[in-house]
């Protein structure tokens, strides 16, 4: 790769020559543009394909093609309404609510990522910053529990839910509390980990500075690490985020009422049951769930790019 | 101000706990509990007790306290799970199993009583209030026995008792839904007798034709006379190898185990599916490495125009929930009207063949998989030190051989360790699979297992599938075998990447 920076020592006549080469740079590179069109195609043609079908009047799989004749939003309207089936079909008593599930998956998700980053960044801030008995241990410990995926210990923790449901109703089976308690366990293990890595990379020679001029530890941790670690924070939020959101087994076993259900578990049982009659209506349920987190990535982009590769680069 | 705050989250939790453990002695949950205060006095020592020592501990009490509850204690249990037949026709407690026999083995005998039933209840408690058809006696049995009324306390209309001092009987619509508790109440009448309502207005004798003897703990059928004892494995079976339902719950060893590597019923599947997901995670993140690569060589020329918009495409399918896209490739992919087959005048089977199936299945996780490895090569690529590919071709290498000898190993010594998470992650991609094909098509043979299931779908749905029961023992087992797979695939990255040394 001969980058601009290089040439810049490179006598007259040989940029010259270089100059002439690269004008037709957009030519001689033709096949990389194919390349980069076909990716394209690869990656968006299902996306594409998902919006234009919930715009399409016709519902059914069978009648969508890529491109509409027409454009409506009546499969909007049909999901946001709670029963798709329509009045006085045969479909009438199918119950779809839609809007608690969309309710549903932001909570859960949402309570998630914030106690989750939260209770993280303690921990992490404890690993990172304090030196004490058993320190070692417990970050082996840590190591640990974090390559347990949760959802393997699912029947053990079916029971334990039912059990502690049994006399405490509130987080039971059934509820998003006890689902948000069991999400919270499953990522804090991974997020205290990778936090405890980025606090380690800050250095000391800040929070030092910091308690010479008297601050104690609190105030450490809130003012000088918790504002550097913000964008950290904000990646792993979003990591924990798209963990819940996709979690279904642990959900499709504590939950059990249609109202109480996440996006997750309410589409899975929905397109199963009526995919190829209502295909532009689950279309624009799948549009309209994806909608949040595609925003929250893209806002976030820069920093999920670079914590991505930041594993890469370190 | 943060003190204020301290004191007052700490108030609130004290609060709830001491709720919480009302309920619980109210339940007689005394260990639970004791547990409950024990670990709250402990949060409030480490918050209250002014020490340098306990400072570390405060910013650890929040997440210890959340990962013992919610995945070390459930490790824990699954792990002792798995050593139980806990199952369909396994869930209960041996006594809660001995109770439930005696009951299902219920029958009427030829010359039975029967009996007028009025539902009441006293204090609470649903009792029934017995008129003997053939004497005209009163009786009033109740779950701890049958005891005789006198006959001045009772208004008797009919040959039903419509009232009785101390009692409450039930009507209209107190009657409605209390017919499965009716059906539970089984009333002991004497020696191997026992009064149970028939519908809300009849009682009858039933006697039991299985008889349990406590002190050898067996059980004797009444009528043929066979013994039943316990056969160690959660069961009563006679010598002829006949067992008794319901079983119960009981540690069972390496049963469990060794039914999955050595019953062929288990063994096959769990052979096919084992090498299936081996396959499936490696061909996929072999694939979407390779793809994520070539595009991050190809389109990493600075002078290329539109990188941005170029790459804000290709990562799309990174940006929306994976199981959004996966439910959507399910339609993509229909033999019948799916845009696939369509767009491209074929009709293939992808999802209801086999081999298709299988294809399907890592063409998906393909999609899933390249944007990431498209920004984590872009980024490697651009990391290697430019010199080094000079000074190669200044000694004459061609361009393959500069990327063969020199990018490529200085590339996969930097990803190594994001290929082996990545085929971690890919082993238990349960959604990927799941809302793809369901793990199916499935084959003629009678097993749970379908063609493109993977340990994890095969896992649950052992343990919650309808079909032939549910089987937490084993799946409990099964999630046992992954645990140490990934486990062991971490152990060695982490080996091989000495990330350990960061836990210094």
């Amino acid at each position: 790769m001969t980058t601009l920076e290089q040439t810049e020592a490179v006598p007259a006549a040989r940029t010259a020559e270089l100059k002439r080469r690269r004008r037709p740079a957009i030519l001689s590179d033709w096949w990389r543009y194919l390349v980069g069109l076909l990716a394209i195609a690869f990656a968006v043609f299902p996306i594409l394909y998902v919006i234009s079908a919930a715009f399409n009047p016709v519902d059914s799989l069978s009648g969508s093609g890529l491109i509409p004749e027409d454009v409506t939003l009546d499969n909007f309207r049909a999901i946001l309404s709670g029963s798709p089936g329509g009045e006085g079909t045969s479909e009438a008593a199918l119950d779809i609510p839609y809007k608690n599930w969309y309710v549903n998956m932001i909570v859960v998700s949402g309570a998630t990522a914030l106690l989750s980053v939260f209770f993280g960044v303690l921990a992490a801030y404890a690993f990172a910053r304090f030196r004490f008995k058993g320190r070692r241990m417990g970050m082996l410990g840590l190591l640990l529990i974090q390559m347990f995926p949760t959802f393997l210990a699912v029947v053990a923790i079916y029971l334990i839910v039912l059990r502690v449901g049994d006399v405490f109703p509130a987080v039971g089976l059934d509820t998003r509390t006890g689902l948000i308690l069991v999400y919270l366990g499953g990522v804090l293990g991974v997020n205290t980990w990778l936090m405890k890595g980025f606090l380690d990379s800050i250095p000391d020679s800040l929070d030092e500075s910091a308690r010479v001029d008297g601050a104690t530890p609190g105030q450490v941790f809130w003012a000088v690490i918790l504002p550097l670690a913000a964008p950290v924070l904000a990646v792993v939020g979003l990591i924990s985020y798209i963990f819940s959101i996709n979690e279904f087994i642990v959900a499709s076993v504590l939950l059990d009422s249609t109202d109480k259900f996440t996006m997750t578990v309410g589409l899975y049982g929905f397109i199963n049951d009526k995919y190829a009659q209502q295909w532009g209506t689950f279309c624009a349920g799948v549009i309209l769930a994806a909608i949040p987190v595609v925003i929250l990535f893209f806002f976030l982009q820069r920093f999920f790019t670079e914590g991505v590769t930041g594993a890469v680069k370190g | 101000m943060g003190f204020g705050i301290k004191i007052v989250l700490l108030a609130i939790l004290n609060a709830l706990v001491l709720w919480a453990m009302g309920v619980l002695i109210a339940d007689d949950k005394w260990i639970a509990a004791l547990i409950v205060l024990a670990v709250t006095a402990l949060i409030d020592y480490v918050y209250l007790y002014p020490s340098r020592r306990l400072v570390p501990l405060k910013y650890l009490v929040p997440g210890i306290v959340f990962l013992v509850a919610f995945v070390v204690i459930p490790i824990i249990s699954n792990a002792n799970i798995a050593f139980t037949n806990w199952s369909t026709g396994h869930n209960l407690t041996q006594d809660e199993a001995i109770v439930a026999i005696q009951e299902v083995s219920l029958v009427a005998p030829a010359d039975g009583k029967a009996y007028t039933a009025t539902p009441a209840t006293k204090d609470g408690e649903l009792v029934l209030l017995l008129v003997d058809d053939v004497t005209g006696d009163l009786y009033v049995g109740s779950e701890s026995g049958l005891e005789p009324i006198p006959p001045e306390t009772a208004t008797v209309e009919v040959g039903t008792i419509t009232a009785a001092e101390g009692y409450e009987v039930l009507q209209g619509s107190q009657l409605a839904g209390i017919d499965t508790q009716l059906a539970a109440l089984v009333v002991p009448a004497g020696e191997d007798s026992f009064i149970r309502a028939e519908g809300l207005s009849i009682a009858i004798e039933l006697q039991p034709t299985l008889v349990y003897d406590a002190e050898a703990d067996t059980f004797t059928n009444i009528e043929t006379g066979t013994v039943f004892t316990d056969n160690g494995d959660g069961s009563y079976e006679s010598a002829t190898g006949e067992v008794i339902e319901p079983g119960w719950r009981t540690h069972v060893g390496f049963e469990n185990f060794s039914t999955v590597l050595t019953n062929p019923l288990y063994r096959d599947p769990f052979v096919r599916v084992f090498v299936w997901t081996f396959a499936y995670a490696a061909i996929s993140v072999f694939l979407a490495f390779a793809l994520g690569l070539f595009l991050a060589i190809v389109l990493n020329k600075p002078t290329l125009k539109l990188r941005r918009i170029q790459r804000a495409l290709l990562v799309l399918p990174f940006a929306i929930p994976a199981f959004l896209c996966v439910l959507v490739w399910q339609g993509l992919l229909n033999d019948e009207f799916g845009v696939v087959n369509q767009s491209f005048g074929l009709s293939i089977p992808w999802l209801f063949d086999p081999t298709w199936a299988k294809v399907s299945c890592i063409l998906v996780n393909v999609w899933l998989g390249f944007p990431y490895f498209f920004l984590v090569n872009t980024a490697a690529l651009q990391a290697i030190p430019a010199e080094l590919q000079e000074a190669a071709r200044v000694d004459g290498a061609s361009s393959l051989q500069v990327f063969r000898r020199v990018t490529l190993p200085l590339l996969l010594v930097v990803t190594a360790p994001l290929l082996i998470a990545s085929f971690a992650f890919n082993f238990n991609a349960f959604n990927n699979i799941f809302f793809l094909t369901g793990g199916g098509p499935y084959g003629v043979e009678q097993s749970l297992a379908g063609s493109t299931d993977i340990l994890i779908s095969y896992t649950y749905k052992l343990a919650f599938s309808a079909g032939q029961g549910a089987q937490y023992g084993l799946a409990a087992a099964v999630s046992i075998f992954i645990f140490v797979i990934v486990a062991g695939m971490s152990a060695f990255s982490f080996w091989r990447t000495k990330s350990l040394e960061t836990v210094r």
